[in-house]
């Protein structure tokens, strides 16, 4: 009766140790102030939390996360949604093209190809600069610029994993009944009313899990990007929660307000998470996806 | 109908070139020579390998490759071993706490990093393990992503052969070792690459708990190089980091039905 818990312990050792302790040490750092290297650590209360609360930087930050999702959204479910429902128009020959093509950029290293956008991106002498002046334009600082750097970062996150939300969704629609979608077309279903009526429900677990996962990974997405380009400037235009959580710990040494940030930041994912499940399992017979 | 099917393949096509084009660039500066650099807005000006010469001489890549590949390797075959003994535990086995436990390694895919690696580097720094390969690996071996795709797969391993092997007395680590893993072959090598893949390009984590520049990985030695010497010469700086993507990026091209399979029934980043 042993062996399940023997066959388990070597990946749950590293799971606790790993992940678990680090959430609760992170819990009961964020009740306290502390430097990271004095070995006095002060107990505040929920102290970390109320200065936040209050801070404008912090309030820049949500609504800057805001925006990353948003985009995150743009690039990360609209855009990889509409590219797989064109691939599945085409040749199996085709599509296994496209597939390789899309999904290159998720293969790259993320620090690496920042790099690579990072001359894309060059005031003056940068391709991009040099290209919009060639059609007679006045080239912003991309990554300069209070106005132009988040989105300029946030493409380079979405880019980088489209392919990935690409393939998840020409599995999900792959994955629709066949005989059910035939059926339909039997019955004279095609077009608006085909995709609206027929397909859409059928795709909605796809959808939601495309949806989710844009939403929760924008930061994430973004983390490298703004680190290699911008470190979170200019004036801090770039920054988010993610970052911003990141800054705090291993730039401030502000161990406390860090750990009190990254609570916040989990909160808030998981309460969109637990909104969109409850969401889901009202609609009868999606519950289980 | 095959009019539409021409445009959308045209769209798709200029798509995917667009997707591309960082890439064009990449190679196209790492191979130009100095002065042609900002020339012309176009990715391809003149072509010479004095950016890898330099680079190779200037720095010891040799050295960042290997630990590259000792992280990766340590990181992708732990990856694979503890997954694939807690997926089988949680498909072969029935047992209290069953479906509490599976949930741990699922909402573990969901905490963002930024919450588990302050305290995941105090804890490294007071084992003593910063650069060191141990500090490296050890805290990127939770297996989340591998559990929760093996559990998926060997679900759908047809009942009558595992019914079969267990009248046969093949159970416990046989049963997982002599018939599941190799029936699951293509799964296994396929997750085994992703998660060399991404430790390969692993870069916040390295870069934090391994900033000597002996224990340097490719990601971190790139970007210190961009940081330092670099910075403003994008030949040499491009020259290094084609070096430090390509092993990645010919292995998924290798194996790549395989991959792209596996992220498809996975659908949960790696």
């Amino acid at each position: 009766m042993l062996g399940p818990y023997l066959f388990l312990a070597p990946a749950l050792f590293f799971l606790l140790l790993f992940v678990y302790w680090p959430l609760f040490y992170n819990a009961w750092l964020s009740l306290h102030e502390w430097n990271l290297v004095s070995p006095e650590r002060r107990f505040v209360g929920l102290a970390n939390f109320v200065a936040l609360l209050q801070d404008p930087g912090f309030h820049l930050l949500l609504w800057q996360s805001a925006v990353y999702v948003g985009l995150g959204i743009l690039g990360n479910f609209a855009l990889p949604l509409l590219l797989a429902l064109a691939t599945l128009a085409l040749s199996p020959r085709l599509q296994d093209l496209f597939q390789t093509l899309f999904f290159l950029p998720t293969i790259a290293a993320a620090s690496v190809a920042s790099l690579v956008w990072l001359y894309l991106y060059l005031p003056a002498v940068g391709p991009l600069a040099q290209s919009l002046r060639g059609l007679g334009l006045d080239p912003p600082n991309f990554l300069g610029s209070p106005a132009w750097a988040l989105p300029a970062v946030s493409l380079v996150a979405n880019w980088k994993y489209l392919g990935f939300h690409y393939l998840v969704a020409l599995a999900g629609i792959k994955a629709l009944p066949q005989e059910v979608v035939e059926a339909a077309r039997v019955d004279g279903a095609e077009g608006w009313p085909l995709l609206r009526r027929i397909l859409l429900p059928l795709l909605a677990p796809t959808l939601v899990f495309l949806f989710l996962s844009a939403v929760t990974s924008a930061l994430d997405y973004a983390f490298i990007p703004i680190d290699v380009m911008t470190q979170g400037g200019p004036f801090g235009t770039t920054s988010n929660l993610m970052y911003g959580t990141y800054l705090e710990g291993f730039r401030f040494f502000r161990a406390g307000m860090a750990a009190a940030q990254a609570i916040l930041l989990v909160g808030i994912f998981a309460a969109f998470v637990l909104w969109q499940y409850r969401l889901l399992s009202r609609r009868d017979g999606y519950g289980a996806a | 109908m095959v009019q539409r099917e021409a445009w959308l393949a045209a769209v798709l096509g200029v798509a995917a070139l667009v997707n591309l084009i960082p890439f064009l660039y990449q190679v196209g500066l790492s191979l130009a020579p100095p002065e042609r650099i900002f020339a012309s807005p176009w990715p391809f000006a003149g072509f010479t390998l004095e950016n890898y010469q330099y680079v190779l001489e200037k720095l010891p890549f040799g050295r960042y490759v290997w630990n590259t590949l000792v992280f990766a390797l340590g990181v992708s075959l732990g990856h694979l071993l503890l997954s694939l003994l807690a997926a089988y535990a949680f498909v072969r086995y029935r047992f209290p706490l069953q479906e509490t436990l599976f949930a741990l390694f699922l909402i573990s895919l969901m905490v963002p990093f930024v919450v588990t690696y302050l305290p995941g580097y105090l804890l490294v720094a007071q084992l003593g393990l910063l650069n060191t390969f141990p500090g490296l690996i050890l805290p990127m071996l939770t297996a989340g992503y591998g559990v929760f795709l093996l559990r998926q797969h060997f679900r759908h391993f047809p009942r009558e052969v595992l019914e079969a092997a267990l009248v046969d007395g093949a159970d416990g680590l046989t049963l997982l070792f002599r018939v599941l893993a190799p029936a699951s072959l293509a799964t296994l090598v396929a997750l085994f690459l992703i998660a060399l893949i991404g430790a390969w390009n692993q870069f916040v984590w390295p870069g934090l708990v391994a900033n000597r520049p002996e224990m340097y990985v490719l990601t971190v030695a790139v970007q210190r190089f961009a940081g330092g010497e670099g910075g403003s010469a994008w030949g040499p700086l491009m020259a290094a980091s084609v070096l430090a993507t390509l092993p990645a990026f010919l292995l998924f091209l290798l194996f790549r039905r395989a991959v792209i399979k596996t992220f498809m029934e996975g659908g949960i980043r790696g």
